[in-house]
C-alpha cells in the first residue's frame, strides 16, 4: 500500500522531470542561438514578443514550434514500405532522449514519516545502467531515418552516427565502469551521496577530482553520445546536407531536433550527477543541512536578495535600447514588471524560510532542503548547458574516422588502464 | 642547401600539443571571454540593430539608388543624349526624348525609367553622363515594394530623390 506521501512526491518528481526536459528545449534552443551570437560579437535572436515581453527573446523559440507545427506535413513519394517507420524514427530518438534523462536524481531522498523517498521520475536503484541502456536507442531511430530515407545524404548521415557509435560507447562503457568501482554502486543518488564527502579534510570528492582521467573520457564521450560538436559528424551542411534528416519536415524534423537538445540536457545531467556532485553544493550534504537548518536558511535569507539584487542591477542595464534608438519597445516596462515579480518572489521566500525558523517542523524543513537541492540542481544543470553551448561555438569539427581513431586509439587505452588503476586503488584502500 | 630555401618549422608534435586538452582551454577562454563581456553589458556589441539604429557610415563614393540632378532653375538637366543607356551593361534605362521647349537645351526626356530589378549598380551611366544629370549620390541602399512595377522608378520619382552630400544641382548645366 503506497502512502499519500510517496504518491505526492512520485507525481512531482515526474512533472518536474518532464518540464526539465522538455521546458528545456526552447531555452535551450535560444540560449544556443543567443550564445553563439554573444560568443561571436553579435546579438542573436532579441526581438520576438508578446505584448512587449521578450524575456531577452526566448519568445523566439516558442514562435518556431509554432511554425513548425503549421509546417506542411511532406513525405518523399518514393517511400513506398515502412512509412510508418518513417514516422517512428524520430520518435523513437526523442523518446529514447527523454526516458533517459528520467533517472535523474533532482534531490536527496526525502524522509516522511520514517519513509524515504526518491526524488526521482523513475525511482530505480540501476540508474546508469537505465541510461547506457536507453540512451544508446536514439542511433537506432537515426538509422531507421537514415535508411527509409531512400536518400544518399541520409544514408551517409546515418552510417557515420553508427560508426560514431562504435567509436565511443566502448571508451563510454568502461569510464562509467571505472567510476562505478569508485562509488561501488549503479544508483545515481548513492553516486551522490558518495560524491558529497571530503578528500584529506577539505577537497570536495566530487567524480572529476577523484577521477580526473574517467571524468574526461566519459565528458568526451557523451560529447559524441549526444552528436553534438565537435562530434556532430552525423550531420553536415557542406558535406551530407543535414544527415539523417535530410527528408524529414514540419514536427518529424523537430522531433530529432528537440532529441538533440534533450540528449544534451541528459547528458548534462548525467555528468553533473556522476563528476560535479548531483544536487548538492561542496562540504553542504543533507544532514548537514537538516541538522542546521536555522544557520542553513539564514544564509539562504542572506545570499538570496543579494543574487535578485544583481539580476536587477543586469536587467536594468541590458534590457533597454541604445541611445540612438528613438522607440523603447516596452523595455522598461518589462524590466519593471519583473523587477516587481522578483522582488515579490524574494519577500514570500524571505516569509516561508522566516516562519519555518519560528515554526520548526521536520516536514517544512526537509521539503525546504529538497527545493534548495533541486534549485542547485537546476543551476548546475544550465551551467553545463552552456559550456555544451561554448564548445560548440569554440572547437572546429572532428572528421568521423578521426572520432573512431580517438575512441579506438586514445580513449579505450585510457580508461581500461584507468580501470586497472582504480582497481588497485580501491582494493588496497579495503585492505 | 641553397640560401633561397626556408626551413618552416612544424609545430603539433610535443606532448602538450598532442594531448589537444591545453589548446581547448585557452580556446575556451577566448570565447568565454567575449561571452561574458557581452552579457555584461550587451549594448556593447558592436553591431547595428538595423531597422531602428541606421548606418551611418555610407561615404560619397557610395553608390546608392540614382537620381536625377537639376539646373539652377531647378528644371531637369538631362539632355536625353541616350549615353547612359547605351553604357549600361544590363540595359535598365529606358529614355524617350521630347523637344526642349524653354530654350535652355534642344531635348529633354518626356520619359526616363530606370528598372532597379536589373540594374547591377555598376556606376556606368553616372560615369558616361557629360552633363552630371544622373548620379549615384542620394546614400539610400535600400528600395522596398510590393509589386514588380514598384522597382521601376520613372522621371518623377528619379528627380524627387535629394543628393545626400551637399552637392544638389548639376555642375554641367547651369
Amino acid at each position: 500500500m503506497m502512502s499519500t506521501a510517496s504518491i505526492v512526491i512520485g507525481f512531482i518528481s515526474f512533472v518536474l522531470g518532464a518540464l526539465l526536459a522538455l521546458l528545456m528545449i526552447p531555452i535551450l534552443v535560444w540560449l544556443e542561438r543567443r550564445g553563439a551570437g554573444l560568443i561571436q560579437d553579435r546579438l542573436g535572436p532579441n526581438r520576438t514578443n508578446v505584448f512587449g515581453f521578450r524575456l531577452g527573446g526566448v519568445v523566439q523559440s516558442f514562435a518556431d514550434v509554432v511554425k513548425l507545427l503549421l509546417k506542411e506535413e511532406y513525405y518523399p513519394n518514393h517511400i513506398k514500405k515502412g512509412k510508418w517507420l518513417f514516422m517512428l524514427a524520430p520518435i523513437i530518438t526523442f523518446v529514447s532522449a527523454l526516458l533517459a534523462f528520467m533517472v535523474i536524481p533532482f534531490a536527496d531522498n526525502i524522509i516522511i514519516d520514517g519513509e524515504s523517498l526518491a526524488v526521482q521520475p523513475l525511482p530505480v536503484d540501476y540508474g546508469i545502467l537505465w541510461y547506457l541502456a536507453i540512451g544508446s536507442i536514439g542511433v537506432i531511430g537515426m538509422f531507421f531515418g537514415g535508411w527509409l530515407s531512400h536518400n544518399k545524404y541520409s544514408l551517409l548521415g546515418a552510417s557515420r552516427a553508427g560508426s560514431m557509435m562504435v567509436g565511443y560507447e566502448l571508451p563510454l562503457g568502461l569510464s562509467v565502469l571505472s567510476f562505478v568501482l569508485t562509488y561501488n554502486s549503479i544508483g545515481f543518488n548513492d553516486m551522490v551521496h558518495w560524491q558529497s564527502q571530503t578528500l584529506f579534510g577539505f577537497l570536495p570528492a566530487w567524480g572529476i577530482i577523484v577521477q580526473p582521467l574517467a571524468g574526461i573520457i566519459l565528458i568526451i564521450s557523451l560529447f559524441a553520445e549526444t552528436n553534438r560538436a565537435p562530434f556532430s559528424v552525423a550531420e553536415g551542411e557542406s558535406e551530407i546536407v543535414a544527415g539523417f534528416f535530410t527528408e524529414f519536415t514540419a514536427m518529424k524534423f523537430a522531433m530529432y531536433f528537440m532529441g538533440e537538445y534533450v540528449a544534451m540536457n541528459t547528458a548534462s545531467a548525467v555528468i553533473i550527477t556522476m563528476l560535479l556532485g548531483g544536487y548538492q553544493l561542496p562540504w553542504v550534504d543533507t544532514e548537514l543541512l537538516l541538522s542546521n537548518f536555522n544557520n542553513f536558511a539564514l544564509s539562504l535569507m542572506v545570499v538570496i536578495p543579494i543574487f535578485v539584487f544583481i539580476i536587477i542591477r543586469w536587467m536594468r542595464k541590458n534590457n533597454r535600447v541604445r541611445p540612438t534608438v528613438s522607440s523603447d519597445g516596452g523595455r522598461a516596462f518589462e524590466t519593471k514588471v519583473l523587477s516587481i515579480a522578483l522582488i515579490s518572489m524574494t519577500l514570500l521566500i524571505e516569509i516561508i524560510l522566516i516562519a519555518l525558523m519560528l515554526f520548526p517542523s521536520e516536514l517544512g524543513s526537509s521539503i525546504a532542503v529538497m527545493l534548495f537541492q533541486i534549485a542547485t540542481f537546476v543551476v548546475k544543470l544550465m551551467m553545463f548547458n552552456i559550456f555544451f553551448i561554448l564548445v560548440r561555438w569554440t572547437l572546429p569539427r572532428f572528421r568521423y574516422d578521426q572520432v573512431q581513431h580517438l575512441g579506438w586509439y586514445y580513449l579505450l587505452p585510457l580508461s581500461i588502464f584507468n580501470i586497472f588503476v582504480t582497481a588497485l586503488v580501491v582494493v588496497g584502500v579495503s585492505l | 642547401m641553397s640560401q633561397r630555401v626556408k626551413t618552416v618549422p612544424r609545430y603539433g608534435n610535443t606532448l602538450k600539443e598532442r594531448l589537444y586538452l591545453p589548446a581547448i582551454y585557452a580556446g575556451m577562454k577566448v570565447t568565454f571571454k567575449h561571452l561574458a563581456q557581452n552579457v555584461a553589458d550587451s549594448n556593447a556589441v558592436d553591431t547595428l540593430e538595423y531597422p531602428e539604429e541606421q548606418p551611418t557610415d555610407i561615404t560619397d563614393r557610395y553608390r546608392g539608388l540614382h537620381r536625377l540632378t537639376h539646373r539652377e532653375d531647378d528644371s531637369i538637366a538631362c539632355v536625353a543624349c541616350f549615353m547612359c543607356a547605351t553604357a549600361c551593361p544590363s540595359n535598365c534605362i529606358a529614355i524617350e526624348a521630347t523637344p526642349r521647349e524653354d530654350g535652355q537645351d534642344e531635348k529633354m526626356p518626356s520619359h526616363f525609367s530606370i528598372d532597379t530589378l536589373e540594374c547591377v549598380f555598376c556606376g556606368f551611366c553616372v560615369e558616361a553622363c557629360p552633363c552630371d544629370a544622373i548620379r549615384m549620390d542620394t546614400g539610400i541602399f535600400s528600395l522596398t515594394g510590393n509589386s514588380r512595377e514598384d522597382f521601376v522608378l520613372d522621371r518623377d520619382r528619379l528627380l524627387s530623390h535629394k543628393g545626400a552630400f551637399g552637392k544638389e544641382k548639376s555642375r554641367a548645366r547651369k
